[in-house]
């Protein structure tokens, strides 16, 4: 019978009655495959083999025992025993790396630890990379001089950051995760009172080693930063500031109830201890032409900022009692008086400003102070503490209205204000379109303040050079490398960025110093140069603090009251003691350190409390003393190693599920008589006898 | 009637002998096994971790003897003991001090040969009695297993007869020299190797795979009826270890009294070590490798040593 095989025929086997069973269709030698060669030779090699591993046990269990060993523990356990687990380093054993580079190479090296997943999510966060870790570390460990020195490496004025700072490491600390976020800031204000005491042992003048001489116009933190970078490096530098205190927007800008004057005089007094030459009162355009400090200085740097307000040309905004947030500003800080004693006041604007403005007014006496913004109340741009803190001390926030009409009486005079709903204030792709409603609120007032952005005001700056501006009156500046069209010419700070954070005006000083020092060695500017990585840290939600102990919590910044505080420009702030800072920076994980702090988090996430982790909590002695692995309980879950803060927690090759390839599960027979030193899958078991921490 | 006294005194003699040596066996083995593989073993219970065992067996003298209710009940609770006793019974024969031994008999190496080899009925009716597949596989992996191994076991003992020309242990050590031990050398790998299999040990656990069959033919018992089954494996491995003891190290190496039953038990000991030694070294083999190793590798071995000392014998 001819069988076809074609489309959708199928082989027949059948001729009548049941289909006939394919004889052998299971195989019945099994195949074995076997290393060995036969005869003589293989029965040869097959005894070796065994002898090869009676040999490898036996020196196995007549060798030494190799145990690790904790301090103060009671028993000494194998690594193998506790080999599913291994810590890197132990606190007290090993040393908590400081970040801590010269400035040109920071960025590069930030890079690195960024790259190795090495990067603490503090640093990683903060525009300047300040090592917080490295000061939660100094600081718990008794040396504040130091941690301080370490924060100004990178964040030049820490008294003054530590009170102002919008702490974007605290954001991203780590420990938002399992309670509330290291008070970082606080710390670096704890630093400085600290240092202030010591200050004038252990600051000594720069040397001067380069012939070279900078001229730097403004004294806001990006020029000073700029001027630390480039005094440490060498060169000369001279600072002009055209009103007569140093400071720029901290001094013009921050209100003294945040940032009280002696700090940043006494640090900027630090700065020309180190050898900064300050020419106050002296401004650039008018007293001294710009072309004659390019003629005589070998590099001009131009970190002016933003002086001008905008004002939004509503009807009426020519009234008198209208007025932008900065000269409000400029006259409450300078003055102590704005003008506006007993009136009726108004902030137009939801951020920072708006709310300094607001808490300023009720200082220099305004009878009431309003806040409106487009916003509504709980998508404000400023930050949430300080709306808070206003709301404490009397501001009425009037959230999601905009300026319709500004109401003027017969004689030219601010009567009130027509606000209309604002329905939403950014559209569909997030771009900022406000949508407006048709009701209209009127409120009766004094005294308008626009606070709805700032502008730099150049044009006498650059007068007479060949710096030109644009239409709108801004300089054209390189975004990476901060150089101008000018060859020698510079510019740094909020010119640069727009309104924003000192912190990341400090960024900028430090990279338009690295440019200048890059120019006057005579080097390519981008050759090499590394930007600095910005990593997406995960939003925390906030943690429930319910039930956490005491110990763990976050310390409370102590406030002085809302109704004594409202009334004058003392700080609200009031610091914290020796004690407080210190347990506080023992709360720091320090994260990615691969250094074993004993925070607990692996015992507390086990799920079958396999994990005993023991410490002593002397302030300044934070010391592991104790970590034990029941592998007996252990289920393999992985969450211990998987939440560590500091990577010091690590699965080894005995972990049950570290193979990361299903083949690696399969062993061989060479690979089970193989000497110790581990599977193929890692390369490594766990502890071996030279690694830190094992004794024999 | 004092014949019966004596028996019942050697059996009780032979249980607690196998007892203590089982105690003590289980912790040298967590010993040796926990230094191979780089750790410590039973530490925090007595010196050394001594007292680890007593207490294991508390725990397993006091915990509930459960019966599977689909098992031959008669049948499941005697097992064990089917299993033990033949083993116990093995320790009588060995000549312990120069002139002793319990049971004194002209065919006490045949005694050796035979007795244990009935408790491989019993391996099958723990298997069989269970009702279960797991158990019932290993119960006749078991069978199967001794059964094959018992020849070459038997063989590489023969040379000893040949050479003492008698099967009456006491007569062979009167008879033992030293160069017997490189004379009968492949006879002990032999011996050595097929007792091992004899009394289920790794690398010859297919009987009680714990990855395949559960536990195999004991995978229902539990309590102190499983503990006597552990109990016939040590008992079997030290009854191994001090019958090759005697016979190729040459036992108590004609020392008078007790120098030589320490002796004995010195030689054993190692041997027993050496069980354990192979037992975490070697992976588990296929059935069809522990098929050829008996009777592609060893029988032909112990005829080879058969056929060495036969030729050896008329120089002597």
């Amino acid at each position: 019978m001819a069988v076809t095989h074609g489309k959708g025929a199928v082989p027949r086997h059948d001729q009548v009655g049941a289909p006939v069973r394919t004889p052998h269709a299971v195989p019945v030698t099994v195949n074995v495959t076997d290393d060995f060669p036969g005869g003589a030779r293989g029965f040869f090699a097959r005894w070796r083999s065994l002898l090869t591993g009676l040999g490898i046990t036996g020196r196995r269990a007549l060798g030494p025992v190799s145990t690790l060993r904790y301090p103060h523990e009671k028993y000494t356990l194998s690594p193998r025993w506790r080999g599913a687990l291994r810590l890197r380093g132990v606190l007290g054993l090993d040393d908590i790396p400081i970040i801590r580079d010269a400035p040109p190479e920071y960025n590069a090296g930030i890079d690195e630890l960024h790259r190795a997943d090495r990067l603490p999510p503090c640093v990683g966060n903060c525009p300047a990379n300040v090592d917080a870790r490295g000061q939660g570390y100094y600081l718990g460990e008794g040396k504040p001089a130091e941690a301080y020195e370490l924060v100004r490496e990178r964040n030049i004025l820490p008294g003054v950051l530590g009170r102002i700072c919008h702490h974007p490491c605290e954001t991203a600390c780590r420990r938002n995760y399992y309670d509330e976020p290291v008070a970082i800031r606080p710390l670096h204000r704890h630093a400085y009172e600290e240092y202030a005491k010591v200050a004038s042992e252990r600051l000594t003048p720069f040397e001067r080693t380069r012939g070279q001489r900078i001229a730097i116009i403004g004294s806001g933190p990006s020029g000073l930063t700029a001027a630390y970078d480039l005094m440490k490096l060498g060169y000369s530098v001279s600072v002009y500031e055209k009103e007569k205190k140093p400071g720029g927007a901290l001094y013009s800008g921050v209100p003294s109830y945040r940032l009280p004057r002696e700090v940043l005089h006494d640090e900027i007094d630090n700065l020309v201890t180190l050898g900064m030459e300050l020419k106050l009162g002296v401004e650039v355009g008018k007293d001294v032409p710009i072309d004659y400090l390019i003629g005589e200085y070998d590099a001009v740097l131009i970190a002016v900022g933003l002086q001008e307000s905008r004002i939004i040309p509503v009807p009426g905004h020519t009234a008198e009692g209208v007025m932008g947030a900065l000269p409000f500003l400029r006259d409450a800080n300078w003055k102590g008086d704005a003008g506006v004693s007993g009136k009726r006041l108004l902030v137009i604007g939801g951020g920072n400003v708006a709310v300094d403005v607001a808490r300023c007014a009720l200082r220099t006496g305004a009878a009431e102070v309003r806040l409106a913004c487009l916003e509504g109340d709980d998508e404000m741009p400023c930050h949430p503490w300080e709306i808070e803190e206003a709301l404490d001390e009397g501001v009425i926030a009037m959230c999601s209205l905009g300026p319709e009409e500004v109401l003027v009486d017969e004689d030219g005079k601010v009567r009130g204000m027509r606000m209309k709903e604002c329905l939403s204030v950014f559209d569909a792709a997030g771009r900022f379109s406000p949508q407006f409603g048709e009701e209209t609120t009127d409120v009766e007032l004094d005294v308008i303040v626009f606070s709805v952005g700032q502008g730099p005001v150049l044009a006498d700056v650059v007068a007479g050079s060949d710096l030109t501006l644009t239409e709108r009156g801004l300089l054209p500046v390189d975004g990476t490398l901060f150089t101008t069209h000018h060859p020698g010419v510079f510019a740094c700070g909020e010119i640069v960025t727009g309104p924003g954070s000192a912190i990341a005006s400090i960024a900028t000083g430090h990279e338009a110093a690295t440019s200048v020092h890059r120019y006057l060695e005579g080097r390519d500017l981008a050759e090499g140069r590394v930007a600095r990585p910005v990593p997406v840290y995960e939003k925390y939600q906030v943690a429930d603090v319910k039930g956490v102990e005491a110990n763990r919590r976050r310390v409370v910044m102590p406030m002085a009251k809302p109704e004594e505080r409202a009334t004058d420009f003392r700080q609200v702030e009031l610091g914290l003691t020796h004690l407080e800072a210190l347990n506080e920076a023992a709360r720091c994980l320090r994260c990615q350190s691969e250094v074993c702090v004993g925070c607990t988090f692996c015992a507390r996430t086990c799920p079958d409390y396999a994990i005993e982790v023991e410490r002593t909590d002397d302030p300044g002695e934070r010391r592991v003393t104790h970590y034990d692995l029941d592998l007996s309980k252990c289920c393999f879950c992985g969450l211990c190693a998987e939440q560590c803060p500091t990577d010091a927690l690590t699965h080894t090759g005995q972990y049950e599920l570290s193979f990361f390839h299903r083949d690696f599960t399969i062993f061989d027979r060479h690979e089970m008589v193989r000497d110790g030193g581990g599977t193929r899958a890692t390369g490594r078991d766990g502890v071996h006898e030279d690694s830190p921490g094992v004794t024999q | 009637m004092s014949g019966l006294a004596w028996g019942a005194l050697y059996g009780l003699a032979a249980g607690l002998v196998i007892a203590i040596a089982a105690l003590i066996g289980v912790w040298g083995e967590r010993k040796v096994a926990g230094r191979i593989q780089m750790r410590i073993g039973p530490q925090e219970l007595g010196p050394f971790g001594l007292l680890q065992t007593l207490a294991d067996t508390l725990k397993l003298v006091l915990k509930e003897d459960i019966t599977p209710a689909a098992a031959d009940v008669r049948i499941f609770r005697i097992a064990p003991l089917i299993v033990f006793a033949p083993i116990a019974m093995s320790f009588v024969i060995i000549p312990y001090a120069s002139g002793f031994a319990p049971l004194d008999t002209s065919v006490g190496i045949l005694f050796f040969m035979a007795v244990p080899a009935i408790s491989v009925i019993g391996v099958l009716l723990a298997g069989w009695s269970s009702r279960n597949t797991y158990a019932t596989i290993g119960g006749l992996r078991a069978a199967a297993q001794m059964i094959s191994y018992e020849l070459p076991r038997t063989l590489s003992i023969l040379p000893f007869v040949l050479l003492a020309g008698s099967m009456r242990p006491l007569d062979i050590m009167d008879e033992w020299r030293w160069w017997w031990i490189p004379l009968t050398f492949i006879a002990f790998i032999v011996y050595f190797i097929s007792s091992i299999a004899e009394v289920n040990r790794g690398p010859f656990d297919l009987p009680e795979a714990e990855s395949e069959l559960v536990a195999g033919y004991f995978a229902d018992y539990s309590g102190i009826r499983w503990a006597i089954f552990m109990m016939a494996e040590y008992g079997g491995m030290v009854a191994a270890a001090l019958f090759g003891a005697v016979f190729w190290f040459g036992g108590y190496l004609h020392l008078p009294g007790a120098l030589g039953v320490i002796m004995l038990i010195a030689v054993a000991t190692l041997l027993a070590v050496a069980m354990i030694w192979v037992k975490w070294t070697f992976p588990r083999m296929r059935p069809d490798q522990l098929m050829g190793t008996a009777w592609k590798v060893l029988t032909p071995m112990a005829l080879l040593q058969l056929v060495i000392v036969g030729v050896v014998i008329p120089w002597l």
